[in-house]
C-alpha cells in the first residue's frame, strides 16, 4: 500500500481509519461493504485497494478486470474521472473507460476492440454488455465489481438487476471479488446479505463519520393564513430570499420539477439581482447545462440551485453553505443525505431549513428532527419475485450467446430476490418465452426464443434482438421529446404527455425560460424565447413518493408526545390545532379518528391510520370493498401519509360501518386480494412490469419507430391479462406488489392489531377539518366500485370541451 | 338497443358496436383489427390467445339477431400483414351466405387479391341513397357520412368524483364515428361539442347521453 499512501500525502492528505480497513480487506482477497456518506473519500477506499493489486501484477492480462457501477450517469462521468487521475499517477498504463446510455456507438466499438484496464458503468449498461454474444469472453479477465450507492439501487428494481448480474457473473467467474459501498440505511445487514450472498465470508467497514445536522423549520409570522394544503410554499418566499442573501451558497431541494421551475421563477422575480447567480437542476435538463451548473456550484460561481434529487448523490460542492428542503422529504435518511450537502469541509456542521408547503407537514418536520437526533434510518426494502425483471434478464442471455436452462436455474435461485422461486415457477417463465403460454396451439405463430438442438434458449429474429437491445432497463419513464430552440441548441426533454396537450403559439416554462411552441416534429419540441408571462409548467409524473413506514412511527410520536407541545412548531401550529378541535379532535395514541362530512362533492369519510402512504392505499381499497358488499356503492378514494378518504355519492352510516365490524384483522388477506382486483390498483404497478418485461415496447426519442403496427399501451395488456390469463406471473406480480412491496410483511396484521386496541372515534364534521383537507384536495384516485356500468353512467354526464357547454 | 332515423331510414345501434341499416338488411361494423393479437405474438409480444377469438362469437351473435344480406366493413379489418387469422377468416367466409364489402382503411394492407380470392369486395367508399361510406372520418356535402377510424370514447363525470371511459357512436349533423368493433384496440377520448349526440356502448346496452 506504501505507493497509494504516498500518493495520499502527496495531495496533503491523510488516509483515514475506513479507508485504511478497506485497503488491507481488499489486499486479502476479500469480499465486502462499506458504509460510508456521499463526499468522504469512498470511492478511493475502493479504488485504492484495486491499483494496489495492479501494481503487483507483472504482467497484465487483456480484458476488462474492474467494472464500477453506479446509479446516475453524471454519476459515472465523476467517478471514471476521479479514479483515473489516481490512476495515472500511480499505474498509467491503465485506462479507465466510461459506458453509459450517452456513450457513442464509435466508443463502444472502441471499448470492444480494446478493453480498458477499468469500466465505470450503470446497471442498465451492463445488461447490455451480457447481451453481446462473447461477453464470457470480454469479461474473462474480470476481478472485481463494485457497485456504488448499493442503498440507491437496492429497493428499486435496478437493485433486482445487480443481484442477477453478480449471480450470472459468479457463475462463470467463481473467484470474483464483490465490494459495495453504501450510505446508512435501517436494514444495513440485509443490504450487504443481499449483495454479497450469506455464505461467503466478506468484511463490512463502517466510515463512522457522523455529521451535526441542525434542522430548523421555517415558520411563517402569521400562522392563521397559513394553507391547509398545497404543495409549492411559495407563501414564504421572503423567508427564502432572506436566507439566500444572508450566505454565499443556497442548495434548495425539491420534490419534484414542476416545483423545482416555479420555484426558481419565483426567487428571480423575488430578488431580480439573483439574475447571473441563480441555476436549475433537474433530471429534464439538458446533460451540458446540468454539467455547467455543478461546475459552477464548485467553483463558488453561483449563490443559488434549486434541484431536485438531481443532486443527491455524487459532486462534492465544498462552498455550499446552507440547505433548504421544500415540502416533506417523506424520509429520515434523504433528509440527511440532502443535509450533507452543505458543510462539506471536516467537523462543518450542516445546517438544513425545512419549509413546510402545508401545516401538517411541520408535524412531519417534527419527526425528522426526532429521526436524525435517535438516528433512526429508514429501511429500504428489497424487491422480491420480480418476475418483469427475470424476464428482461433471460431476453438479455436468449439475444447473445444464449443460455442453458438447467444451468442458468440454480444461479437465479441464488439471488436474494428469487430465493424461493420453485420449478414450476420456472418452467412456467420459460413456457412462456419459447411459446407464449403454457400449452402448444393450433394456429399459434408466436415467436421469441428457441429452443435450439442442444438445447440452448435462443433468439434468432433479428428485430426482436434489435427491440429487446432499445428496451433494456428497469427506470420506466413516459416517452419524452427532446425541446430545442429552432436556431439549434437542447434544452432538456419534456414527457410526451404534457406537450400533447398544447398547440403551437402556446407558452411554456422550462428550464427556467418562458418557451413559445413552434411545431413537434422528429420527436422533437421545437421552440422559441418568448417575453408572455401566461405560461404554463410542465408537471413531471413520478413525482410521487411514499412515507417511509419508519416515518410513520416518528410521526405519530410527534404527534403523541406531551414533550412536543413546548416546540416552535406546534405553537405555529396551535390555531390551526384550535380549528381542528372544533370540528374533531386530534386523536391521542389510543383512538383511532374517523370524520364525515359532506361537501357539493358528495359525502367524505376519513381515516386517520398514520401509517403511510403504501399502507393507506391499501386499506382504502379494503374498507371500500367491505363497505361494497353492505350494498352496491361506488367510491372514490385517495390517500396520504396522514389517512385515507372514502368519497360516494351516497351514504352509508355510522352503524353499518361499526355493527358491521369492518374493521377486523380476519379475511385480511383475501379481502385484500379481491379489493385490489376489483379496484384494479394494481393497474399503474402493471404499466411498469409491461415495460420492463417486454410486452410494451416503448421506443427511444430520435430512433423512429418501424414497428407502428406493434405499439400498444400497458392499459389494453392489463385488460386482457384480467380478462383472458389472470393467472399470468406478471399480472400477479402487479397485484403482489400493490400489497406488498413498500412495507415490511405482516406490517398490515399489527395496523389492524393495533386497531382492535384502540378505540374508535367517529365524528361528524359540519364542514371539512385542517387534517382532511390535504387528503380530499388530492386529485390522484382510485376507484371501487359495487355497482353495474349501467347504473353508474346513468349518474354520469359528459365531459364536454374545456370553456364550451 | 337504441334506433336512429337519419334521411327517412332506420338503423340500430347495438351494444356490440356494430350498426343494422334496417331497410337494407345491412350490418355495418368499423375498426375489427382481425390478427392484431397474432401480429403481436408473431413479433415476440405474448398477447393471451383469447382475446382475439371475440370477433366470431360477436358476429355470429349479431347475425342471428338481425336478418342480414350484407356486411360493410369500415376500414382496418386486419391489424396488419398476412398471419393465420387469415385462414379462420376465410373459413368463417366460406360458411357464409352474405355480400361481403370492406372499406379500405389505412391498415389494410393485406393484398385485394386475397380477399377477392374468397369473395370479398374491396371498395374505397361507397355511396347509397344519401349515405357515404368510408374508413376516415370526413364530410361530404350533401351526404350522411359513416365511418370508423377514430377508435372514439368519451370521458364521463358524475358526484362523488366519479369519473368513467367508454367507447361510444360518436354522431354530429352529417357524420356518425363507429366504435372499434375489435377487442383488442384502445380508445381515443373525444370531447363532444354542441350539436353532438353520443351513444355510450356497454356491451350490454347503448345510452344516450345527453
Amino acid at each position: 500500500m506504501i505507493k497509494v499512501l504516498k500518493w495520499f500525502k502527496k495531495r496533503g492528505w491523510n488516509a483515514q481509519k475506513f479507508q485504511k480497513e478497506c485497503w488491507k480487506a481488499y489486499s486479502e482477497g476479500k469480499n465486502g461493504i462499506l458504509h460510508a456518506p456521499t463526499g468522504s473519500g469512498k470511492t478511493y477506499a475502493i479504488w485504492g485497494g484495486i491499483i494496489d493489486e495492479s501494481l503487483k501484477m507483472k504482467k497484465h492480462k487483456t480484458g476488462i478486470q474492474a467494472i464500477w457501477i453506479t446509479p446516475l450517469r453524471a454519476l459515472a462521468v465523476e467517478i471514471q474521472k476521479a479514479i483515473q487521475i489516481m490512476t495515472n499517477d500511480l499505474n498509467p498504463d491503465l485506462k479507465i473507460a466510461l459506458r453509459t446510455g450517452d456513450t457513442s456507438q464509435k466508443e463502444r466499438g472502441n471499448q470492444k476492440r480494446k478493453p480498458s484496464f477499468g469500466l465505470v458503468t450503470t446497471p442498465e449498461s451492463l445488461h447490455l454488455l451480457l447481451s453481446t454474444k462473447d461477453h464470457q469472453k470480454t469479461l474473462k479477465s474480470l476481478k472485481i465489481i463494485v457497485i456504488d450507492e448499493w442503498h440507491e439501487l437496492l429497493g428499486t428494481k435496478r437493485g433486482v438487476q445487480i443481484e442477477l448480474a453478480i449471480a450470472y457473473l459468479n457463475s462463470f467467474l467463481p473467484n470474483l471479488k464483490v465490494w459495495g459501498i453504501s450510505a446508512t440505511i435501517g436494514n444495513k445487514d440485509l443490504a450487504s446479505k443481499i449483495l454479497l450472498g450469506s455464505s461467503k465470508s466478506f468484511v463490512t467497514v463502517n466510515a463512522e463519520i457522523q455529521k451535526k445536522i441542525e434542522v430548523e423549520s421555517i415558520l411563517p409570522k402569521n400562522m392563521e393564513r397559513f394553507p391547509w394544503r398545497g404543495h409549492l410554499g411559495i407563501h414564504l418566499l421572503s423567508h427564502v430570499l432572506e436566507i439566500v442573501k444572508k450566505n454565499k451558497t443556497t442548495l434548495i431541494f425539491t420534490n419534484t420539477r414542476a416545483q423545482c421551475e416555479i420555484w426558481y421563477h419565483h426567487l428571480l422575480d423575488g430578488n431580480p439581482e439573483l439574475a447571473g447567480d441563480i441555476a436549475m437542476h433537474h433530471g429534464s435538463i439538458d446533460k451540458k447545462i446540468r454539467l455547467w451548473v455543478e461546475d459552477a456550484l464548485r467553483k463558488e460561481n453561483l449563490k443559488v440551485v434549486v434541484c431536485t434529487s438531481s443532486l443527491d448523490l455524487g459532486v462534492d460542492f465544498s462552498p455550499v453553505e446552507n440547505c433548504i428542503q421544500i415540502g416533506s422529504p417523506k424520509g429520515v435518511g434523504r433528509f440527511i443525505q440532502r443535509a450533507g450537502r452543505s458543510g462539506h469541509q471536516p467537523k462543518a456542521k450542516s445546517k438544513i431549513y425545512f419549509l413546510p408547503t402545508h401545516a401538517m407537514e411541520l408535524i412531519e418536520s417534527l419527526a425528522l428532527q426526532r429521526g436524525i437526533e435517535k438516528h433512526k434510518i429508514e429501511d429500504r426494502l428489497p424487491y422480491l419475485n420480480s418476475y418483469d425483471v427475470l424476464f428482461q434478464f433471460l431476453m438479455t442471455l436468449a439475444v447473445g450467446s444464449g443460455f442453458d436452462q438447467k444451468d442458468l436455474f440454480p444461479v437465479i435461485q441464488k439471488t436474494f430476490c428469487f430465493q424461493t422461486i420453485k420449478k414450476e415457477q420456472w418452467q412456467w417463465i420459460l413456457n412462456f418465452l419459447v411459446k407464449g403460454s403454457q400449452s402448444l396451439e393450433y394456429y399459434d405463430e408466436y415467436k421469441k426464443v428457441t429452443i435450439l438442438e442442444n438445447g440452448i434458449y435462443k433468439v434468432i429474429n433479428k428485430g426482436i434482438i434489435m427491440r429487446h437491445r432499445l428496451s433494456i432497463g428497469t427506470i420506466v419513464g413516459d416517452a419524452t421529446l427532446k425541446v430545442r430552440y429552432q436556431k439549434g441548441g437542447y434544452l432538456g426533454s419534456v414527457e410526451e404527455w404534457f406537450i400533447s396537450k398544447l398547440i403551437p403559439g402556446d407558452i411554456f416554462t422550462f428550464s427556467g425560460r418562458n418557451l413559445e411552441l413552434i411545431r413537434i416534429r422528429n420527436m422533437e419540441v421545437i421552440v422559441r424565447k418568448s417575453k408572455s408571462k401566461k405560461t404554463r409548467i410542465p408537471s413531471w409524473m413520478g413525482g410521487r413518493m411514499s412515507f417511509s413506514a419508519h416515518l410513520s412511527n416518528l410521526l405519530k410520536n410527534a404527534l403523541y408526545e406531551e414533550t412536543n407541545k413546548n416546540s416552535p412548531e406546534f405553537r405555529a401550529l396551535s390555531p390551526i390545532f384550535d380549528q381542528q378541535k372544533k370540528e374533531s379532535i386530534i386523536p391521542k395514541s389510543n383512538e383511532f379518528l374517523i370524520e364525515r362530512f359532506e361537501t357539493r362533492e358528495g359525502f367524505h369519510t376519513i381515516f386517520y391510520p398514520f401509517e403511510g402512504y403504501a399502507i393507506h392505499e391499501v386499506m382504502a381499497s379494503l374498507l371500500a370493498y367491505r363497505i361494497s358488499l353492505l350494498k352496491p356503492i361506488s367510491f372514490s378514494m385517495s390517500f396520504n401519509d396522514y389517512g385515507f378518504e372514502l368519497l360516494s355519492d351516497q351514504t352509508f352510516s355510522k352503524e353499518d360501518f361499526l355493527d358491521n365490524n369492518l374493521l377486523t384483522k380476519n379475511y385480511l388477506k383475501d379481502d385484500i386480494e379481491r379489493s385490489i382486483n376489483i379496484s384494479e390498483m394494481s393497474r399503474r404497478r402493471f404499466r411498469d412490469i409491461a415495460v420492463i418485461s417486454g410486452l410494451v415496447f416503448q421506443g427511444f426519442p430520435g430512433k423512429p419507430i418501424k414497428s407502428k403496427h406493434l405499439q400498444s399501451g400497458s392499459q389494453l395488456f392489463y385488460n386482457v391479462f384480467k380478462d383472458y390469463e389472470p393467472d399470468n406471473l406478471l399480472y400477479q406480480q402487479a397485484i403482489e406488489e400493490t400489497f406488498e412491496h413498500g412495507m415490511e410483511s405482516g406490517r398490515m396484521i399489527k395496523v389492524f392489531e393495533n386497531i382492535e386496541n384502540q378505540s374508535i372515534v367517529w365524528r361528524n364534521c359540519s364542514q371539512p377539518t385542517p387534517f382532511s383537507f390535504p387528503i380530499i384536495t388530492d386529485r390522484i384516485r382510485t376507484k371501487l366500485s359495487s355497482e353495474s356500468v349501467e347504473d353508474r353512467i346513468r349518474k354520469m354526464s359528459l365531459q364536454l370541451e374545456k370553456g364550451k357547454t | 338497443m337504441n334506433s336512429i332515423e337519419i334521411n327517412n331510414h332506420n338503423f340500430i345501434l347495438h351494444p356490440s358496436g356494430a350498426i343494422f341499416w334496417l331497410e337494407k338488411k345491412t350490418l355495418f361494423l368499423a375498426d375489427v383489427h382481425l390478427g392484431k393479437v397474432a401480429h403481436f405474438r408473431k413479433n415476440g409480444i405474448a398477447v393471451p390467445r383469447k382475446a382475439e377469438g371475440l370477433f366470431y362469437e360477436k358476429i355470429t351473435k349479431l347475425l342471428n339477431d338481425f336478418t342480414t344480406t350484407r356486411i360493410i366493413f369500415l376500414g382496418d379489418l386486419f391489424h396488419s400483414e398476412l398471419n393465420n387469422e387469415w385462414y379462420l377468416f376465410e373459413s368463417w367466409v366460406k360458411k357464409q351466405n352474405l355480400e361481403i364489402i370492406l372499406i379500405e382503411g389505412n391498415h389494410d394492407i393485406i393484398p385485394k387479391l386475397e380477399f377477392n380470392s374468397i369473395n370479398v369486395k374491396i371498395l374505397e367508399n361507397l355511396i347509397e341513397d344519401k349515405f357515404y361510406f368510408t374508413h376516415l372520418p370526413i364530410h361530404k356535402k350533401d351526404y350522411f357520412v359513416f365511418c370508423g377510424h377514430i377508435h372514439p370514447g368519451v370521458k364521463l363525470k358524475g358526484s362523488g368524483l366519479q369519473q368513467m371511459k367508454m367507447p361510444c357512436f360518436f354522431k354530429s349533423k352529417d357524420q356518425l364515428i363507429l366504435p372499434a368493433f375489435g377487442g383488442f384496440t384502445g380508445l381515443h377520448i373525444l370531447s363532444p361539442t354542441k350539436g353532438v349526440k353520443v351513444y355510450i356502448t356497454t356491451g350490454k346496452e347503448v345510452m344516450e347521453m345527453s
